[in-house]
């Protein structure tokens, strides 16, 4: 503790020595996943330098910060975080470290009522996938930029204001293109809770392998009645995320089998973490495009097709 | 076909595949423990267990790939090594057995923890799921992995029949059988091998931290009914069996309940039952003994107190 309040304590001296300097340099922006290191970039556009505590395709529920990522949430200018516990491991940190940062979180900002109850006070934190709820989030960004760099704060929450445009935009695409599917086949199985804001957006029945985060395990009763339920409900397929183990999916596909039930797996989702840059879920749009897509194509699928052999 | 349907009547699919081959793995582990228990080495299996996650962990490294067995080959290997560096300590220093395989297991396991948390922040491909192998993961388990836990149990409890004398010397009088021109530390390192394949198997069911309580409490609970080797082999797989089999049912049926704790502490209430109740070892019987044995005596001294003549006409 001593050895760390130091190192805040030096650290941030060399940083205003720095800043007094030169005062035209990019903000330095920590953000906690990939998903709001694309929300910061969006906002900041060239007049920020984003880095993403956890690379690609970590799961940020059981991260653990190493020495060398409180060095660097120490060194930024600005740490923003989704909050709502995603975090989980990490929370007690950043609630240290934003006490003497500037820190914002950004799922803090969606309205309250707004979110789904977890219990004990607690909420859902995977509010990305829900691109009306995600449209919330830029302007608290754009604040926080502002009051480091009052120069640019126009240019900041002009940006701000057109990214949310640009997610409500994609809200309504979103919905039109799931109109496609019957009501009764719009069910999403996936390895964890992470898509039940996407789920209540876009009118998708949403049940997880694990529960809400990665870290509770499913354990044997709960992937029967899951069986149970595929098989029940005729559902053609289940989809895996890029962040979370397959190994209980597959386990979920082999006992609809053995009942007689064909469920295929659907695709991989974007969900704790964005895709490597350049590729197809680079950014939280496309992310969202390319899961839709990968569901879309996978439910289409007539059930009659999926043979009930005895 | 029929008997399968029937079956699947009464336990849906997943819970058949985890309990086959879960069960396997404790009947195998509590024949094979039961020279480990026996040989007084009941730790070295934890050590290795403790370093099978180094393995596991380098294996998806390397390979890339979650596929069980290979996952499991590289726990063996890492077993196998931390079993050598702890002969190797015994030999080469003068550090005490137990504090050896203290070293060996805190050593291992913190390196397995370091790795496995170091690939999970870096989000290497598949290391999600790395942690279950602390506390086992049955529920994932596929047809696939459950046919290789069985295979891997059929095959070693057929190892410890064929060598089954062998075996029996190493455990009881490795010296003995050492003078009498056994290669007796190549056997011992053999059986100890089988305890780690056990122990790797065990993975999926126990994890880590638990696996050891496979190898070693259905011969401890085996250990109080009988005084023969055969019986206790017999028992100890049983009791592993049943365990097993009542601890995935188990947990079958609560919604969130791991299976590995459950199994373990079957076989814990199996210990408890026997450590009480088990004939001639048991608390219950050893304390009638005792108070038969002493009433006995009493009398007696009473008859010798009360005839002092007896005394007298002795010569």
């Amino acid at each position: 503790m001593p050895r760390i309040a130091t190192t805040v304590l030096v650290l941030s001296l060399l940083f205003t020595s720095l800043t007094n300097s030169k005062a035209a340099s990019p903000v330095r922006v920590i953000a906690t996943t990939t998903v709001v290191a694309d929300l910061v970039e969006q906002v900041g556009g060239e007049l920020v330098v984003v880095e993403s505590l956890m690379a690609d395709g970590v799961d940020p529920h059981s991260y653990r910060a190493t020495p060398r990522d409180i060095d660097r949430l120490v060194r930024a200018d600005l740490i923003v975080a989704n909050g709502l516990h995603l975090e989980g491991k990490l929370a007690e940190l950043l609630q240290r470290i934003g006490r003497k940062r500037p820190f914002v979180a950004v799922g803090n900002a969606v309205p309250k009522d707004e979110l789904l109850s977890i219990g004990n006070d607690l909420f859902d934190p995977h509010i990305w996938f829900d691109a009306k709820l995600w449209s919330y989030c830029p302007s608290t960004v754009a604040d926080a930029l502002s009051q480091l760099d009052s120069k640019s704060a126009a240019t900041y929450r002009q940006r701000a204001n057109k990214y949310s445009k640009d997610l409500l935009e994609l809200d309504k695409n979103v919905r039109k293109k799931f109109k496609e599917i019957p009501q009764q086949r719009r069910v999403l199985i996936t390895a964890h809770d992470a898509f039940r804001y996407f789920g209540r957006a876009y009118g998708l029945e949403v049940i997880g392998v694990q529960g809400t985060s990665t870290e509770s395990e499913a354990g044997l009763a709960d992937m029967n009645q899951l069986v149970e339920l595929v098989v029940q409900r005729h559902i053609p397929a289940v989809f895996v995320e890029t962040s979370v183990s397959d190994r209980n999916v597959t386990a979920l596909i082999e006992g609809a089998a053995a009942r007689g039930h064909v469920v295929r797996l659907g695709g991989r989702l974007y969900s704790d973490a964005l895709g490597p840059a350049g590729g197809g879920g680079d950014t939280l749009e496309r992310a969202l495009l390319s899961n839709v897509d990968t569901i879309i194509g996978a439910l289409r699928v007539t059930s009659a097709s999926q043979s009930i052999v005895e | 076909m029929i008997h399968l349907a029937f079956v699947m009547a009464f336990l849906p699919y997943n819970t058949l595949v985890v309990a086959s081959g879960v069960a396997a793995v404790g009947c195998a582990a509590g024949v094979i423990g039961t020279f480990g228990v026996l040989r007084k080495r009941a730790l070295v299996g934890d050590a290795a267990a403790h370093a099978t996650l180094v393995g596991v962990a380098l294996a998806l490294l390397v390979t890339g790939q979650r596929n069980l067995a290979v996952l499991l080959v590289g726990g063996l290997v890492s077993a196998m090594v931390a079993i050598v560096l702890l002969v190797l300590i015994r030999k080469f220093t003068r550090t005490r057995d137990d504090a050896a395989t203290a070293i060996v297991l805190s050593v291992s396991f913190g390196l397995g923890i370091t790795l496995i948390s170091g690939m999970v922040s870096r989000g290497i491909p598949g290391s999600g799921g790395l942690e279950r192998f602390l506390l086992g993961h049955t529920a994932s388990l596929t047809a696939n992995d459950a046919l290789l836990l069985g295979t891997v149990s059929v095959v070693g409890v057929l190892c410890i029949v064929v060598g089954l004398k062998e075996a029996t010397m190493v455990a009881f009088d490795p010296d003995f059988a050492a003078a009498s021109g056994w290669p007796a530390a190549t056997l011992d390192l053999v059986l100890i091998a089988l305890i780690a394949v056990m122990v790797v198997v065990g993975l999926p069911a126990a994890g880590a931290v638990l696996v050891t309580a496979l190898v070693v409490i259905p011969p401890a609970v085996a250990r109080q009914w009988t005084e023969r080797l055969i019986p206790m082999l017999v028992i100890a797989g049983l009791v592993g069996f049943l365990s097993a089999l009542s601890g995935v049912v188990i947990s079958s049926l609560a919604v969130q309940v791991p299976t590995g704790p459950v199994v373990v502490l079957v076989a814990t209430a199996f210990l408890v039952l026997s450590i009480f109740g088990a004939p001639c070892r048991g608390i219950l019987w050893r304390t009638r003994a005792v108070s038969s044995l002493s009433s006995e005596f009493l009398t007696k001294t009473e008859v010798g107190v009360a005839t002092p003549t007896g005394t007298e006409r002795r010569p």
